[in-house]
């Protein structure tokens, strides 16, 4: 391998196909002479620009049905002229550079074109030298040279990260994973789960008790999930009222004294909140308005006014304070009902953070766009962050998430992807450049993830998931499934 | 067997140099592609210095014959044979080539190193030339080139050897030139046929010969085949009856494709055994592969001398 050009960043390699180098591998070119050396990513494949090239692939093209011959070539040249037209051009970005054994981010000299030797860099290698795994490792799977590939737990606290990439190529299997491997720390984590795919997380793939059974406690709204007014702040309620069922200002404002009049009286079931709605004196249309609100929330069946039956978050987050899972399974809850729910949860994730109860959550967050309301995007990552809701959102619709997220992303896991729009999507992340993304994203093989950010100290790789002992399948009910 | 001794080291030169013209006259003769399956073959062979060691040079020739019968087109590619040619060891190769290729056992002083390359391309070329002569029958064998003998690489006895060898199997050669100096008043020779409607041949009569050692051992046409701004020098064996040998192109008409007055099958035969950028270097990895041979760069004195302007040759 020699090198070739030099433009910004990105460094082109000429290379021939017998030295197996593929997208997603690291090269060290060393320059000996100088005691420096760069470490560079592959990040496409190309064949070189060979001059003639053309005109040998026409003449070739000749000989087809009409034209055939034979090459009587004793010497075998001809394998050295293949050898030639096969001839690659790496094209790589600069990751970092070595200097006296130290790993510096931005190099500004220049190995010597002549000089410098360029060989592959084992992921083992640059592993232990830029330490990514070190204190809590989370088993993600292998990289292509068979080596575990482990993200710390600490590269995921207090940070934001995505978990993306088109349908069944293995996103909430890794996220599976990482709240696996968070729970086995003693985290608290909080799933928002869209499909009802974390429900057995507990249980092995054979439908046995796993090691996690008494961790993972399933939520079903309506079910197991249930909450009184009396338990519920102004502010959650309101936030519900107004962002989940679109209650006007004027009508807002009414429920607010009729709220403060249920508790002067010390009176929060649904009964007394209905009665108080009926008897208000106010104008016909917010009481109409108010009313459409009560029975929605009477309907969702996530509030009681029985108290043995309903749920007490603190107790929840008491029961996973040593590391634990809350399901929030969201499947077949409807559309309203759900923002309804998440509004509640997240509303009193933050209540119970700022009060100190918890100390942090890490929450994951399946398809947030159909039911996380517009303004708590920034609210997580700016405000809730430092309460310490610590944020995973998992999508195979990369634009449905903002671009101020992946700006602010302190990590992304990356599985395929072809459409060119949500590779722009994903390209927007501010710990990589956008070639990176685009290029490696394009051609992962399912259940092959490009972590990028600083779960990987801004050294992207890409690690084949590791299969998971739980029963992690989504139920997606099928019709043909007697007809195989 | 003999060849002349005088003969001209540049092919260039073995171009007829035309005195002063006598009365002639030109005839058109106009012609009708004839449909009976006569098989084409055709010969090229291309030459190509790859590089320079401290000793020599390194150069590789490849040869290309092209059938064509029916519909098909047949092809045998020889080679690339690369060489590395010094001071020391042209001689002995020059006269191995001719031994082979001429059947001589006549040892004769080699070319200079720099026409080494275009002389071995030559005499690959004659030998392919008599391989198919011998080995087609009733055929018509394509040459890239024309008909003179007399230079180095064409030697009379040579080349007549080669034609009688073909007319003995039946088969007729035209050789075609791509581009000729040939000038009649003032005009080059392929200039007469734009007004002609083609396909038809342009006979010269009383064009006069040429002298020194030079023989052109075929009647010179301007051959126009098709529609379209070329037209080419063909040179038909002269010893062949001119009716044969005036059926025979018509023959070509009818059995090979022609685009621009060019046959196919030569076409083909060029493009299979011309190099292409990537090959010199596919070659020059073999010499420094196989050979462990340096090879070395000499700096552009042009390029050094004159900067962007210092265009053309090395040297």
């Amino acid at each position: 391998m020699r090198i070739y050009k030099k433009e910004g960043n990105t460094i082109e390699i000429l290379c021939f196909p017998s030295e197996n180098v593929e997208k997603g591998d690291y090269l060290f070119i060393e320059d000996s002479k100088a005691n420096r050396g760069l470490v560079t990513q592959v990040i496409d494949v190309q064949f070189a620009n060979v001059p003639g090239i053309l005109e040998e692939l026409l003449r070739d093209s000749t000989t087809d049905d009409r034209v055939h011959g034979e090459n009587f070539d004793p010497l075998e040249v001809s394998s050295h002229i293949n050898y030639i037209q096969d001839s690659w051009v790496l094209i790589c970005k600069i990751r970092g550079a070595v200097q006296d054994g130290k790993l510096l981010v931005n190099p500004s000299w220049l190995p010597s074109r002549a000089q410098s030797k360029i060989k592959r860099l084992p992921v083992t290698s640059l592993l232990s030298f830029v330490k990514i795994n070190e204190a809590l490792p989370i088993d993600v799977g292998e990289t292509k040279e068979a080596s575990v590939l482990a993200v710390d737990a600490q590269a995921l606290d207090g940070k934001l990260n995505i978990v993306t990439g088109k349908k069944e190529t293995g996103k909430s299997h890794l996220s599976k994973l990482l709240v696996l491997g968070l729970v086995g720390y003693g985290a608290p984590v909080v799933v928002l789960d869209l499909n009802g795919e974390y429900v057995n997380l507990g249980f092995s793939s054979k439908g046995e008790n796993n090691e996690y059974y008494d961790r993972v406690h399933v939520l079903t709204p309506g079910a197991n999930l249930k909450v009184s007014l009396a338990q519920m702040d102004l502010r959650v309620m309101l936030n519900i009222l107004v962002h989940a069922l679109n209650l006007p200002g004027t009508s807002t404002r009414e429920f607010r004294r009729i709220w403060r009049f249920l508790q002067q009286r010390q009176a929060f079931t649904l009964r007394e909140l209905g009665e108080a709605i009926r008897n208000w004196k106010c104008n016909q249309h917010v009481r109409d308005a108010l009313f459409s609100r009560y029975y929605s929330l009477l309907n969702s069946g996530f509030f009681t006014d029985n108290l043995a039956e309903a749920t007490s978050f603190e107790e929840l987050f008491q029961k996973i304070r040593g590391g634990g899972a809350l399901v929030l399974n969201l499947r077949d809850v409807s559309s309203v009902d759900r923002q309804i729910v998440v509004e509640y949860v997240l509303g009193k994730l933050v209540e119970l953070l700022t009060q100190w109860k918890i100390r942090a959550a890490f929450l994951f967050a399946e398809e947030a766009h159909l039911y996380l309301r517009e303004t708590y995007w920034d609210d997580i990552v700016t405000r809730m962050r430092h309460f310490g809701v610590f944020t995973t959102f998992v999508t195979n619709q990369p634009d449905t998430i903002r671009e101020n997220i992946y700006r602010q992303a302190d990590n992304i896991f990356l599985f395929n992807f072809t459409n060119e729009r949500d590779l722009e999507a994903v390209s927007r992340a501010a710990r990589v450049d956008s070639e990176t993304v685009k290029s490696i994203a394009r051609d992962l093989p399912p259940h092959h993830c490009l972590i990028l950010g600083k779960a990987v100290k801004d050294f992207p790789m890409v690690a084949k998931v590791k299969a998971l002992d739980v029963q992690t399948m989504g139920q997606t009910r099928l019709f043909f499934t007697d007809k195989n | 067997m003999i060849f002349s001794q005088n003969a001209m080291e540049n092919p260039e030169d073995a171009t007829p140099v035309i005195g002063n013209h006598g009365s002639f006259t030109i005839e058109s003769i106009p012609l009708k592609p004839l449909l009976d399956a006569t098989p084409v073959a055709a010969v090229d062979v291309s030459s190509i210095k790859v590089g320079e060691t401290e000793v020599g040079i390194l150069c590789a020739i490849r040869g290309a014959i092209v059938w064509k019968t029916k519909s098909r087109y047949k092809y045998l590619r020889l080679g690339p044979f690369p060489f590395h040619i010094t001071e020391e060891n042209r001689k002995e190769i020059y006269n191995l080539f001719r031994r082979y290729y001429f059947e001589t056992t006549e040892e004769a002083s080699a070319p200079s190193l720099i026409n080494m390359q275009t002389r071995m391309g030559s005499l690959l070329e004659r030998w392919l030339q008599m391989g198919v002569s011998c080995s087609s029958h009733n055929s018509i064998i394509l040459w890239d080139g024309s008909l003179t003998a007399g230079t180095a690489d064409s030697p009379v006895n040579v080349m007549s050897k080669l034609l009688e060898i073909a007319r003995n199997h039946l088969n007729t050669v035209l050789a075609f030139s791509k581009t000729t100096h040939l000038r009649l008043l003032g005009h080059r020779l392929t200039d007469f046929v734009r007004k002609t409607q083609p396909p038809c041949l342009l006979q010269i009569n009383g064009f006069p010969v040429p002298s020194g050692p030079m023989f052109t051992l075929g009647n010179v046409y301007v051959a126009k085949l098709t529609n379209g701004i070329c037209s080419f020098r063909l040179d038909i064996d002269k010893k062949i009856p001119l009716e044969q040998g005036i059926e025979a192109v018509g023959k070509l008409l009818g059995n090979d494709l022609l685009i621009q007055s060019y046959p196919e099958t030569l076409r083909l035969a060029h493009i299979f055994s011309t190099f292409t950028a990537n090959e010199v270097i596919g070659i020059q990895r073999f010499i420094v592969q196989q050979c462990r041979l340096k090879v070395i760069a000499r700096p552009n004195v042009r390029r050094l001398l004159f900067g962007p302007f210092g265009k053309g040759c090395e040297g």
